[in-house]
């Protein structure tokens, strides 16, 4: 898996202007734009409460910004709901909130898009079979290999339940992909194998902005480096073209140099 | 690499978790000793004409049971509906009683039950009153509105249209007993085969995840509402079709004997789990004791008594099974992380 060397596409994906988001009197994001670019790893990191969590929820529909304003492909988007964000190609892993624990794995997959089919022609029935047909394929695709797809997702480890919660993103046609430190709280085989779903997704082409606090992960994958504190983008910065002391040094002072 | 225990699951037609059916297996057993017992104790117990009214008396139980089924799973509760099933009846009967059609005075009954569960769950969803709460003030305020509407007044005598929703039977099996069976597989549908019931379980399970998934958490929790409002007409309905009969004070304390039938079929007091199948089973159960209680000759004080510790003791049961979740779930978070600096914090 080749990390910071690869070179960055030019076509934009996303594009954020002037993000605003107070809580209170707090600017927990301030002024934040950025593009993000086609098959791309993204890192974005800071220090706890920079911000990035509520970046996140702003992109994914799940707490509407201020102010600012969001393109995908060039045309402007409106992200109110978690299905706008849907709707608009944007995935999103949220910090601790992937699953329903009481679900089993194609209900999670599924929930909120679920598959139905008619009987007697006019009455709405979940399609259970082809729900469970898809995630395996799903799941297949990616390489992930699930024993035990109709228990709760309580009874799988935390690494299987981080791959159900972002092969759940996976699901639809996806140009953005963000994750809000999926490797958190998993030991380190699990973290790699979460690793190598996100080199998997920049292959299929999609972009994906992904939150870690674990500099060794984000040199490992990232293309381009995105550090925040107080709310505001310090900067970013290209992988290859920096050092980990210079992005802590960012992460630390908020400043470029 | 395709799996072939995933595919052989895949094909395994069992959506709920396989765990819960085995305790459904459990409480069928539980059921059948019991049986045993109370025959042993009294032959009486085991007479076709005993079972049938075991079987009649559960009935209302099971039809509202399964509708708190869904309140309960969606991590809700709701204490209202012995006051809803008695203001229900005694407008619907007064309609009546005042030369209505019946199939009209049962029409706006239905209309008025699920209009009511609509308010509570608004009260519930959008002014984020919490279930235990809002349901208290629904159980008080419509109690007192039946008072005020009926003025303390017995009502009876209904067409037989209507009573042999209660009173009639099919091939030997009582009506009532024939709609519960039906309406408790309806709900067992409802419940695991459409995507209102994926998203009962959603909500109750996991509230803001099912949120972020897309799913509209504010309207299935009115509606979770409203299907109780009508459930519980249902069941009125078919009460006071059976007692040809209703009043202000009717169905006074059901709230806890469903509930408890609830909790003892093995749904989650926590939401997000539960059987429709384990529902029917306890509310059977409940019947069960009531009815050996009586045969046996025990006071109904005694009968109270008895019923609150097997509440009680339900709801202990049922909390033993959960700690174990929580539990596991702080054992994975103690994992050790990778490397770095990975100082990551749970919340924000
Ligand atoms: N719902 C909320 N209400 C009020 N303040 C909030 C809320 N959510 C976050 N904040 C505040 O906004 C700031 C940014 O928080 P955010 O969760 O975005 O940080 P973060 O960069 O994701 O941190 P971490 O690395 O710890 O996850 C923090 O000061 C936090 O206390
Ligand atoms: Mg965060």
């Amino acid at each position: 898996m080749s990390g910071g060397g690869t070179q960055v596409a030019t076509t934009k994906v996303m594009r954020v202007v002037d993000l605003d988001k107070s809580y209170g009197g707090l600017r927990a994001v301030d002024s934040v734009s950025f593009d993000v670019y086609r098959g791309e790893i993204l890192a974005l990191v800071g220090d706890n409460g920079a911000g990035k969590s509520t970046l996140v929820k702003a992109l994914a529909g799940a707490q509407p910004p201020d102010s600012g304003r969001i393109e995908i492909e060039g045309r402007p988007v409106q992200l109110r709901t978690p299905r706008d964000a849907d709707a608009a190609g944007i995935g999103c892993l949220h910090q601790g909130l992937g699953l329903v624990d009481a679900l089993n794995v194609p209900e999670n997959v599924f929930l909120g898009r679920e598959l139905q089919t008619k009987i007697l022609g006019f009455i709405p029935q979940l399609d259970h079979r082809r729900m469970r047909e898809r995630t395996i394929e799903l799941l297949e695709r990616f390489g992930i290999n699930l024993p035990r797809l109709n228990d709760a997702v309580v009874r799988l480890s935390g690494g299987q339940r981080q791959t159900v919660a972002i092969s759940r993103l996976l699901l639809q046609d996806v140009r953005v992909v963000i994750m809000d430190e999926p490797m958190a709280a998993l030991g380190v085989e699990e973290g790699r194998r979460v690793l190598d779903l996100v080199a998997n997704m920049r292959a299929r082409g999609i972009s994906v902005i992904v939150i870690s606090h674990n500099l060794e992960h984000v040199f490992q994958l990232a293309d381009r480096i995105a550090v925040m504190k107080n709310g505001r983008l310090v900067g970013i910065v290209e992988t290859a073209s920096t050092t980990r002391d210079a992005v802590v040094r960012m992460i630390t002072f908020g400043q470029l140099h | 690499m395709p799996s072939q225990t995933a595919i052989a699951a895949a094909n395994n037609i069992g959506h709920a978790d396989r765990r819960w059916i085995f305790e459904g297996l459990g409480l069928t057993a539980v059921i059948v000793v019991l049986a045993v017992i109370f025959t042993l104790i009294n032959p009486r117990f085991a007479t076709v004409a005993n079972f049938t009214n075991i079987l009649t008396q559960a009935s209302f139980f099971i039809i509202i049971a399964v509708g708190m089924t869904f309140v309960i799973t969606s991590a809700g509760i709701d204490l209202s509906v012995g006051s809803l099933l008695a203001l229900v009846t005694v407008i619907g009967f007064g309609f009546i009683k005042g030369g209505m059609h019946p199939a009209l005075a049962v029409a706006l009954m239905f209309a008025l039950g699920g209009f009511i569960g609509g308010l509570t769950g608004m009260l519930i969803a959008f002014v984020k009153i919490p279930p235990f709460i809002a349901t208290l003030g629904m159980m008080v305020g419509l109690r007192g509105l039946a008072l005020v509407h009926s003025a303390g007044n017995m009502l009876f005598g209904l067409p037989p249209s209507l009573t042999w929703l209660g009173q009639g039977s099919i091939a030997g099996m009582p009506v009532p007993v024939i709609i519960a069976l039906l309406f408790a597989l309806f709900g067992a549908w409802l419940f695991t085969h459409t995507k209102f019931g994926l998203h009962v379980r959603a909500i109750g399970g996991n509230r803001e995840a099912a949120r972020l998934a897309g799913v509209p958490v504010n309207f299935v929790e009115v509606m979770v509402y409203v299907l109780m409002g009508l459930v519980t007409t249902l069941g009125g309905l078919i009460m006071i079709a059976r007692i040809d009969s209703t009043q202000a004070t009717i169905a006074t304390g059901m709230e806890i004997h469903v509930i408890a039938a609830v909790i003892i079929g093995g749904t989650s007091l926590f939401g997000g789990r539960g059987t429709i199948y384990g529902t029917v089973l306890g509310a059977l159960l409940l019947s069960m004791m009531t009815n050996a209680l009586v045969i046996a000759g025990v006071d109904f004080f005694w009968q109270l008594v008895v019923m609150g510790a097997i509440v009680l003791i339900a709801v202990a049961i049922n909390n033993l099974r959960e700690r174990r979740i929580p539990t596991l779930a702080l054992l994975w978070r103690r994992q050790p992380t990778g490397g770095g600096v990975n100082n990551s914090n749970p919340g924000g």
